[in-house]
């Protein structure tokens, strides 16, 4: 006997409830809505329009201009963060000493609220920051990194690399040391070179891991939010337009939620076919 | 020329060191400039040791901006997140590793595909529900949606079942109630795990943005990362000094905790990536 029927209701209440409020509801019902039109202000209830918002975002050119900046900021960081925190993480596996310092002041980025450090570099990306003074004291011009439309992007992309690494090390560090130390003596007795090592022996045993992370990565990156809202909301000429910051500007500005909800629901889509692409691909890596 | 082995460590270490210093200095950046007097900011904005300290922008900070409502905003919702999960999400995870009921394969899928749904799309409707509950700037709003997060639940219920079963078969033999047992027994045995529930419902609640941004409207309710976020956007001069002590007093309980909990905090993420 493992105890009576009611105490199990009981124990699984909470979360049940919790669940069919918070997270089923809301799942069918912003799927409605994005079939409708409703602004809550004006006290209307939603109204059915069938599929004309879809329609109408695939004709709008900030919401292109929203794909297009979400897909750069997806692409340009997550290869980047991969190597880097790749190439950390095993030269953590390393006799280095204060290890356990270096990994833990890695992690600190991923602890600390992104508005923190959205915050943070705001001020060091400044005219009168820290990398501006570094600039004019090697006699280069300064920049304005977050008004100018061509480096607002690339600058936010590189904040986020920097805060993502130490999470990403971490996982790595722990799939790296689930490998079999003879494996890597038997390299170094063949004479393999430290990147070589790593490269051609401990990546390929990593594989897994590593598309674990680009998929969790890709997750995360899709959604960018916090930074564009305390840095530059959006702009400057619509260049920092992430899709979830259009999403959260229609939504909640323009109060316009059917449209939003339909934006919402294209974006759960595509994240959906990346993640499921990537897991097929995941698990033809363990096939072979 | 020293050995391959030893230029190999030196380099490795020279190049850790130099990422430890990249990670490092932006948050000793945010410090300095949170205790240098406003003026010397901007006449000697490069200054990475001042010579004159002045906690005079946390008092500010504190005094003319609401950042100690914040502060109790933000602990106050975190007690109750944390209660919640160690306490209703405890149960539900125990519930799933040790009893038999129908649908217990549904249940804990449900559970996982919970953890992958973007907040993106549950938003909005929570948002519209809040309001018609009338609960949109209450605690309650900040509460109510994160009490069992169905990470805690997963957590707990890959932890019990790496548990032993004889304890509570005992319990039961001497005549314990479901109850009693889970109380009196399973309780105690998961202290570790509820550790790692407890921190990470911490640090996710502590740092969560974009539900507090839009279930709140008034400044006497925001929390730390919203208050933080909408104070340097128009509502207040911006005032650099300023924004860094507020920056600092959001990020100093993380820190304080991190420095505690490290081990834990590090073994909670791992499980819980993607988060």
């Amino acid at each position: 006997m493992r105890g009576s029927k009611a105490s199990t209701i009981v124990f699984l209440s909470p979360w049940i409830l919790s669940f069919l409020v918070f997270s089923a509801y809301p799942i069918v019902y912003s799927f409605f809505l994005s079939l409708t039109s409703f602004d809550p202000l004006q006290g209307h209830p939603p109204s059915f329009i069938g599929l004309s918002n879809y329609l109408n975002a695939f004709r709008n050119p900030a919401f292109w201009t929203s794909l297009k900046v979400t897909l750069i900021f997806v692409l340009g960081t997550i290869p980047v963060t991969t190597v880097l925190s790749f190439f950390i993480a095993a030269l953590l596996t390393e006799k280095i000493p204060f290890r356990g310092t270096f990994r833990a002041g890695f992690f600190v980025p991923t602890v600390v609220s992104m508005v923190v450090i959205a915050m943070i570099f705001k001020q060091l990306y400044s005219p009168s920051g820290y990398v501006n003074i570094l600039l004019r004291n090697l006699g280069f011009h300064e920049v304005s990194w977050l008004e100018n439309p061509r480096t607002a992007l690339p600058s936010i992309m590189l904040m986020d690399i920097w805060s993502s690494v130490g999470y990403y090390v971490v996982i790595f560090l722990a799939g790296i040391q689930s490998i079999s130390k003879e494996v890597f003596e038997s390299a170094s007795l063949e004479g393999a070179g430290w990147f070589r090592k790593h490269v051609s022996i401990t990546l390929p045993l990593v594989k897994p891991v590593l598309l674990f992370i680009i998929v969790i990565n890709g997750i995360r990156s899709f959604q960018v939010f916090i930074e564009i809202f305390v840095m530059t909301r959006g702009g400057p000429l619509k260049s920092t337009l992430t899709t979830v910051y259009y999403l959260y500007d229609e939504a909640f500005y323009r109060f316009n939620m059917g449209y939003a909800s339909a934006v919402a629901y294209i974006l759960f889509m595509i994240i959906l076919v990346f993640s499921i692409a990537q897991m097929k691909y995941l698990r033809m890596g363990k096939i072979d | 020329m020293a050995g391959p082995g030893v230029s190999l460590k030196t380099t490795g270490f020279i190049l850790l060191l130099l990422f430890l210093l990249s990670t490092v200095f932006p948050f000793y950046w945010m410090f300095v400039a949170s205790v240098r007097e406003e003026g010397s900011i901007i006449s000697n904005p490069g200054d990475l040791f001042p010579s004159e300290i002045t906690f005079r922008n946390y008092v500010d900070c504190l005094k003319s901006g609401p950042f100690g409502r914040y502060i109790v905003n933000s602990v106050w919702v975190a007690v109750w997140v944390v209660l919640g999960n160690v306490i209703l999400a405890t149960m539900a995870g125990y519930a799933i590793a040790r009893k038999r009921f129908m649908g217990k394969r549904i249940v804990l899928a449900t559970v996982l595909g919970t953890l992958m749904i973007p907040k993106q799309i549950t938003m909005i409707p929570v948002y519209i529900l809040m309001s018609k509950l009338r609960m949109i700037d209450t605690y309650s709003a900040l509460i109510l949606p994160f009490l069992v997060d169905a990470f805690s639940v997963f957590f707990i219920s890959q932890y019990v079942n790496s548990l032993p079963e004889e304890l509570e078969e005992a319990a039961r033999v001497d005549g314990a109630s479901d109850y009693g047992i889970f109380f009196r027994v399973v309780f105690p045995l998961l202290k570790p795990a509820l550790g790692i529930v407890a921190i990470n419902s911490f640090l996710v609640n502590w740092n969560s943005f974009i539900y507090p941004l839009i279930l709140t409207n008034s400044e006497n309710m925001r929390t730390l990362p919203v208050g933080l976020a909408l104070y340097s956007q128009g509502e207040h001069a911006v005032d650099w000094g300023h924004l860094m002590a507020g920056s600092t007093i959001s990020a100093l309980p993380v820190f304080l905790v991190f420095l505690a909990f490290q081990r834990q905090i590090i073994a909670g993420m791992i499980e819980g990536y993607g988060r």
